[in-house]
């Protein structure tokens, strides 16, 4: 559905960025769980102090199936969700000529991004 | 083991609680991991940070799938609640641990207040929108489309300048305390803005993600997120919300509220103790 213009309608939209909100949401949700039942097949106790974030080692760690992997690809999926979401929004108003909301989004990655560095550059 | 379950029962609570009331379930997800387990506050908030974001992302599919959620309204508020984020997530850790507590027990007594007016008048305490004053007259006509583009089919946005400010004043509570800051944002476009309160607060939901996840990157990238308490009191929040909005219609919600305030009483009571000593 298109609204007969060849653009995406607003409630296309919105259906599109609710499916995205659901799938990322259910989708860290599981990933979660599996950490949570590796943490238990394992007897790692939650209150031992828990492990950086590495993100050089985070396949390994899935490999492995090692519970951290899937709790911190979990809680990185949990964090990415909302930007995908603006992503989402981005392309659309783009496809439908949006330019004011358009740019909306971009500001709003821009300040993700800011998040990151900042983040980055303050943690050492 | 047994700390793992009890942080998916208190998870499990707080995301009820949070969704039976409306309040999300950060309120009740910090003093939770402070004053039961023992947690520094910082760390708390960036747990709470997550429970917010996963709790937030079920509602607003369901919000967005049915037309409530303005997602236009939404995407222009939260670009400035998610610079108050970034303020605020830098900030928490320049701050002092106590001054965090502190804040945080202002932040339940303002909660229970709330909840005892509303208990006292119903749903009816809440407060009708500001009458339009022409406060237009000074803003010009690119402005005035703006926000007629970000107006819903039956209603006006207005006053989009003070939603704005009111924006990064949700995002910096909302970084510093690990809550979702609907507390502000739904007043905020309710009474100032004239937006319906059941679109605001559907709004409101959608934009906590984005607010949250301004301030959780940087919890998560400083080391502030502790991965073993997160993931299973996360999963614990996200039942209990979904449980929340399953048995909602079904529960006595007066009688939870005088509840969940002496809770919440309870709670500032113990983190003002814990920020004195």
């Amino acid at each position: 559905m298109t609204g007969g213009t060849g653009r995406p309608s607003t409630d296309d939209l919105d259906r599109t960025i609710a499916r995205l909100l659901t799938i990322g949401t259910y989708g860290s949700v599981a990933l979660l769980a599996v950490g949570v039942l590796l943490m238990i097949a394992t007897r790692i106790t939650p209150l031992g102090g828990g492990p950086r974030f590495e993100p050089s080692i985070l396949v390994d760690d899935l490999v492995h199936l090692r519970a951290q992997g899937f709790i911190w690809l979990g809680l990185v999926c949990v964090v990415a969700t909302p930007s995908a979401r603006v992503i989402a929004s981005l392309v659309g108003y783009i496809r439908g000529g949006e330019r004011s909301m358009a740019t909306v989004a971009v500001l709003i990655l821009v300040v993700i991004g800011l998040s990151v560095a900042l983040a980055r550059g303050l943690g050492g | 083991m047994i700390d793992g379950l009890v942080l998916i029962g208190g998870g499990i609570v707080a995301g009820l609680f949070g969704s039976l009331l409306g309040l999300g379930g950060g309120i009740l997800i910090v003093p939770l991991l402070t004053l039961v387990f023992n947690l520094p506050v910082l760390t708390a908030v960036g747990v709470s940070l997550i429970c917010v974001i996963v709790t937030s992302g079920a509602a607003a599919g369901v919000y967005l799938e049915r037309h409530v959620a303005n997602l236009r309204l939404g995407m222009t508020l939260e670009l400035f609640t998610a610079i108050g984020a970034l303020v605020g997530g830098l900030v928490a850790f320049l701050l002092p641990e106590r001054l965090l507590e502190v804040l945080f027990s202002v932040l339940l007594l303002y909660v229970s207040v709330t909840m005892l007016r509303r208990r006292d008048g119903g749903e009816q305490d809440v407060p009708a929108v500001l009458p339009d004053v022409s406060d237009q007259a000074s803003t010009t006509a690119t402005d005035q489309s703006f926000e007629a583009s970000l107006s819903g089919p039956d209603y006006r946005v207005r006053r989009l300048g003070f939603g704005l400010v009111g924006s990064v004043g949700a995002g910096v509570v909302s970084a510093l305390l690990g809550i979702g800051g609907g507390l502000i944002k739904v007043p905020v476009m309710h009474v100032v803005m004239g937006v319906p309160l059941r679109v605001a607060t559907a709004t409101s939901n959608l934009m906590i993600g984005i607010t949250a996840s301004a301030s959780a990157i940087i919890y998560l990238l400083r080391g502030g997120i502790d991965a073993y308490v997160a993931a299973p009191t996360a999963i614990g929040v996200f039942l209990g919300a979904s449980l929340g909005s399953r048995i909602a219609h079904r529960i006595d919600l007066r009688i939870l509220r005088g509840l969940f305030v002496v809770i919440l009483l309870y709670t500032a009571w113990q983190m003002l103790q814990r920020a004195a000593s």
